[in-house]
């Protein structure tokens, strides 16, 4: 009896002593293995049990950085390849940069690799970039806001050094793709121009100039820049069935836009089919003479075109802004 | 207004009628712009009639008080003044910092009404400037246009120009400030220089340059000029319309118009230095090129030159353009600056400059802004546009580019629609002559019926008397247009055109006729109640401190401390230095503690706030807080850290549920302390429709100095360092026992060591008690 329980002491020890030895070794193991991993691709690929045992188990003196998502086009979440494309970014980065070291690491778990991480941690969206510290457990600041910060590289990095004082220089891979879109098009344009060369007159073709000048005109003044900067949903869906026009005069739909864009177009038409009716600008009275009732038909197509569609414009406008007094033809 | 828009009509027709009397369509040409002068001055006064001839707004007030230093003082003070109320402790080079145009301009006109013994104060030449330059507006642009296409359009575009929203709106009386002059200089010098490239005399030329001279003086906006005219001609020689008359007026306009707009010190050698002026440098060598090649050209017309001209040209477009990039990487020519690099890649400020981003005029432009500002004009100038180009010569080549460039702009930034707004102007004035010119032509066949209650004037009964005997009662209108469409196209045109004129003054009373400084709210009974609180606290200011004591304050509010307050700020409206600005909004960001240690580095024995809650004025610090957060993040990452005042959801509030961070800060605090007012439950804020979440504090550092009637403005005193951390004596217990009670009484002092240490006892006089500064007293 007495040797026994000394033989269980003893048995005991050992154990505690050796899973003393491994816990020990577990770290320096677990960060070699990570920088393995990290060297052959830079964001570690998690399932349940790496993410236990590298991110969830004790003994850690390093962060982690896990991207939760879900990549699958089964799921269609468009947003996620954007997130991990910038989160390459930002992992590379890193990877390569000057200031690589063993405190810091990038994962991912997709949802169908690791949907029990998901419940585990109580994650119903996708996509996540969440910190986990080196000590203690992650706050609610610990995981990234996309909404405020954005979803650009330079926004994970301000994130990252923010939560573990790591600073981490962007550098983006030079995006040929512009250069390349824009040899393109001058190699076309260019080569179009030499295949033609002996017949260039489509160059001073003035109606071709004209309608791009004025399609420029409308893109600009419905407000497509601002659509491009703010980037705005193409329209609103609500209960009550969808709204195309944005309620305030500080924001407004793609849609919208392009509403606009047509009824300014449609003024502008009908002005334009106006002044041929009446004659043009060449001012040809033999011509003006004929014809008269296919012009004055002509004339008033222009002329409602003009009325009703500003008068819808001025309506639109009216629904935007507070306390607008004035409208025509329509409330 | 009405003026305007009934003087619309007749001058389309007068050209028909009157084109053998020329003293008549002058005498119509002469009052069509006095009258929209006359429109374009009323529109502009409702701020003066409602308020009182004030100064607005920010900017104005530095323009303000530099005028009035340079009236006092005279030109070379002015040139050489340095600042020392502004900036502390850098100070500012006014004279090396300014567009000194506007300020020059009105000191003439004060010198030379003074010179008529005519005592008129210089804030009423300030205020009433930019009305007065709104009619010059109005003529160069009718220059401007006639010069394009006619006379008729030329009126049309000066009577829009004068009564626009997107012009009126920066230059309404009270507004004091550079735009309100450039738009004239920018209007004429186009002008002039469509002048000089028709006729291509060097008298134009020259011309051409002293205007483009003033709009250096006048506006940084000059950088749009200096790279449209080379744009213009660079376009003119891709398309083969290279002449005599081009290459003598832009070298000519060139050479002068860098000489003399390196005169002015704000701009100095930046011409040459610098990329956005590179494009009018490489043109120019461009031109050289391209005319010895024509010379060559003209030596020998036969044989291959056609080629060669083609081929030469373009090399030495590339060589130019190679030669600057180089010259750029070499660093010999400055990069483009952020605010110029933003126009182009429209994300750069927002990641980069965050002190850009933060001006509400450098968003973009949605398009009920657009049609806010010019309303008819928006969807009626393409038609100009197209007819321009489908009619082109020279100077429709320029004002399409002109167009096109600036429509632009004006997408990227709201604050350039100033720069649109004239061309807008140019080309809606040309497609309404184009239409009612038509229109209107075949009066001699069948007089509109509509004519005589449309039209008032005086010729309009002559131009009946010689029509009728031509008249042709039915047969005329079977071939024509015909008496109804013609009459209903006039008609309409005229409900137009008056929503328009009814637009700009609804737009301008409503929107850009409020001097910002006094503001006015209305009752439920439609009583208008002023709100002077501003004047009030600034007014505290000058009577209240002492002559040098410096004001922190966020830099919105710089200008007017320093104009109305007299006193010295640390930041202003002119943000050139964003360390500075970054370290006020650190302070601002930080809690008290840490905020007094940067106040007494920086040497603050006031801090202003403008608090909002009690009214419900939206403009106020805490909504802009979030700025003065990012712009002390991009400078101290350490210390400041946007997400630490939002609330975990990633809300911006004030109320309970804010966080820690936001709760603490100095900018918090100084707008709640003591807030007791808004209705109920008292200390209700009605901005933010929340109940602050910290109340009932104290401050220790700070101590309220003064608040005005209502809570708009807040000024605190900062304690100097022996004042704060003082337990309170009653004066009874001012002497001092012989045992320890002192440092019994200092248990949040400096610690046990006191009791060791012996001091000296003087007889009557209370002990110096030293505090320490405590983290958070609450």
């Amino acid at each position: 009896m007495k040797y026994k329980a000394l033989l269980c002491l003893v048995v005991i020890l050992t154990f505690y002593q050796g899973a003393a030895q491994t816990r020990a070794k577990g770290l320096e193991e677990k960060l070699q293995q990570l920088a393995d991993m990290t060297a052959k691709k830079s964001i570690i690929p998690l399932n349940f049990n790496k993410f236990k045992e590298y991110v969830k188990s004790p003994p850690r003196d390093y962060s982690f950085i896990v991207m939760f998502t879900a990549m699958a086009p089964a799921r269609r979440c468009a947003i996620c390849q954007h997130v991990y494309d910038e989160y390459m970014i930002v992992a590379n980065s890193f990877r390569f940069s000057q200031a690589y070291n063993n405190k810091l690491f990038f994962g991912m778990v997709d949802f169908d690799e690791g949907s029990d991480i998901f419940q585990m941690l109580r994650l119903n969206t996708a996509p996540v970039i969440m910190h986990f510290p080196a000590k203690g457990k992650p706050k609610p600041a610990d995981s990234m806001d996309f909404e405020r910060a954005g979803i650009h590289a330079e926004a994970i990095a301000k994130w990252i050094q923010d939560r573990t004082d790591v600073q981490i220089r962007i550098f983006r891979p030079p995006n040929y793709s512009g250069a390349v879109a824009f040899a393109t098009l001058f190699l076309l344009v260019a080569g179009f121009l030499y295949l033609r060369r002996n017949n260039l007159e489509f160059l001073y073709n003035k109606q071709m100039w004209a309608v791009a000048a004025v399609f420029f005109c409308f893109a600009m003044v419905s407000g497509q820049m601002w659509n491009q900067i703010r980037g705005p949903p193409f329209f609103h869906r609500t209960k009550n069935g969808p709204v195309y026009i944005n309620g305030g005069s500080h924001g407004q739909f793609v849609l919208e836009s392009y509403i606009v864009a047509i009824l300014n177009g449609a003024v502008v038409v009908g002005m334009i089919l106006m002044i041929e009716a009446a004659g043009g600008v060449k001012g040809d009275p033999a011509r003006a003479q004929a014809e008269g009732k296919r012009r004055r038909f002509q004339s008033v197509v222009g002329l409602v075109l003009v009325c009703v569609f500003f008068s819808l414009l001025l309506s639109v406008f009216r629904a935007k802004t507070q306390g607008y007094p004035y409208s025509f033809l329509f409330k | 207004m009405p003026a305007t828009a009934v003087a619309k009509p007749e001058n389309g027709r007068n050209k028909g009628i009157f084109h053998n009397t020329a003293g008549f369509s002058t005498l119509i040409t002469v009052t069509v712009l006095s009258l929209a002068w006359l429109a374009g001055f009323a529109s502009r006064l409702f701020a003066v009639i409602r308020f009182e001839s004030i100064i607005h707004e920010f900017d104005p007030w530095f323009n303000y008080r530099s005028t009035a230093y340079m009236v006092q003082h005279g030109f070379y003070n002015f040139l050489n003044w340095f600042d020392e109320r502004a900036w502390y402790p850098l100070g500012r080079i006014v004279g090396g910092t300014v567009y000194p145009g506007l300020m020059i301009t009105s000191g003439t006109i004060h010198w030379i009404l003074h010179a008529l013994n005519i005592p008129i104060h210089i804030r009423d030449i300030c205020v009433f400037l930019a009305p007065v330059f709104s009619g010059l507006t109005a003529i160069a642009t009718y220059l401007l246009t006639s010069e394009i296409w006619s006379r008729g359009a030329g009126l049309f575009a000066a009577c829009f120009i004068a009564i626009v929203p997107g012009y009126s709106s920066r230059s309404v009386a009270g507004s004091y400030d550079n735009e309100g002059i450039a738009i004239f200089a920018l209007q004429f010098t186009y002008y002039l220089w469509l002048k000089s490239v028709k006729s291509g005399s060097i008298f134009w030329s020259i011309c051409t340059a002293l205007s483009y001279f003033y709009m250096v003086s006048a506006w940084g906006g000059y950088v749009f000029i200096i790279n449209l005219i080379p744009l213009h001609v660079f376009v003119l020689l891709v398309m083969g319309r290279f002449s005599q008359r081009l290459f003598v007026s832009y070298t000519v306009f060139y050479i002068i118009g860098l000489l003399l707009s390196m005169q002015i010190p704000f701009v100095g050698f930046q011409p040459i230095r610098t990329s956005e002026h590179m494009a009018a440098s490489g043109v120019f060598a461009l031109l050289m090129a391209v005319g010895a090649l024509k010379y060559l050209h003209s030596l020998n017309p036969k044989g291959q030159w056609k080629q060669l001209l083609i081929v030469g040209g373009f090399l030495a477009a590339v060589a130019v353009f190679l030669v600057v990039v180089l010259l750029t990487y070499m660093g010999v020519i400055a990069p483009w600056s952020g605010r110029f690099y933003s126009l182009w890649d429209t994300a750069y400020a927002k990641i980069h400059i965050p002190i850009i981003a933060s001006v509400s005029e450098h968003q973009p432009t949605t398009w009920s802004s657009f049609f806010f500002d010019l309303h008819v004009l928006v969807c009626t100038f393409p038609v100009g546009l197209w007819y321009c180009i489908k009619n082109i010569n020279d100077e429709r080549v320029f004002v399409a580019l002109y167009a096109l460039s600036a429509v632009y702009f004006a997408g990227v930034m709201v604050r350039l629609m100033l720069t649109l707004t004239p061309v807008v102007c140019v080309l809606a004035g040309i497609a309404f002559s184009i239409l009612l010119d038509l229109v209107l032509r075949e009066d001699e066949m069948c007089p509109p019926p509509v004519e005589s209650e449309e039209s008032k004037s005086l010729y309009d009964k002559a131009g009946k008397l010689k029509k009728r005997p031509h008249e042709t009662p039915n047969g005329a209108s079977e071939a024509g247009l015909g008496m109804n469409v013609r009459s209903g196209t006039l008609i309409a045109f005229m409900i137009l055109l008056m929503l328009f004129s009814v637009h700009c003054t609804w737009a301008t009373s409503n929107a850009y006729s409020s001097p910002s400084i006094v503001l006015a709210s209305y009752g439920n009974d439609g009583s208008r109640r002023i709100l002077d609180d501003f004047r009030e606290a600034y007014g505290w200011l000058s009577q209240n401190t002492a002559e040098d004591a410096r004001i922190m304050s966020w830099w919105d509010y710089g200008y007017q401390i320093a104009g109305m307050g007299n006193r010295t700020t640390l930041v202003d409206n002119n943000t050139w230095n964003n360390s500075h600005i970054a370290l006020v909004g650190k302070a601002m960001a930080s809690n008290e503690s840490a905020a007094y240690s940067i106040m007494t580095a920086l040497d603050v024995d006031y801090v202003l706030v403008i608090f909002g809650g009690a009214i419900g004025y939206s403009g106020d610090d805490i909504n802009k807080f979030i700025w003065m957060v990012r712009i002390a993040e991009g400078e101290h990452p350490k210390d400041i850290h946007e997400a630490d005042y939002f609330t975990e959801r990633g809300e911006y509030r004030v109320d309970s549920e804010a966080s820690k961070t936001m709760l603490n800060c100095l900018m918090y605090k100084l707008s709640y302390y003591r807030y007791d007012s808004g209705g109920s439950p008292p200390g209700y804020d009605r901005t933010r429709g929340a109940l602050p979440g910290n109340r009932g504090f104290k401050l220790t550092y700070l101590e309220e100095a003064y608040t005005t009637e209502h809570w708009l403005v807040r000024i605190y005193r900062v304690k100097k360092p022996d004042e704060f951390n003082r337990p309170r004596l009653p004066v009874a217990k001012r002497t001092i026992s012989t045992t320890n009670s002192v440092s019994k009484k200092l248990a949040i002092g400096p610690g046990t060591t006191t009791s060791k240490r012996r001091k000296g006892l003087l007889k009557n006089k209370p002990t110096v008690v030293k505090g320490k500064k405590v983290a958070r007293l609450e």
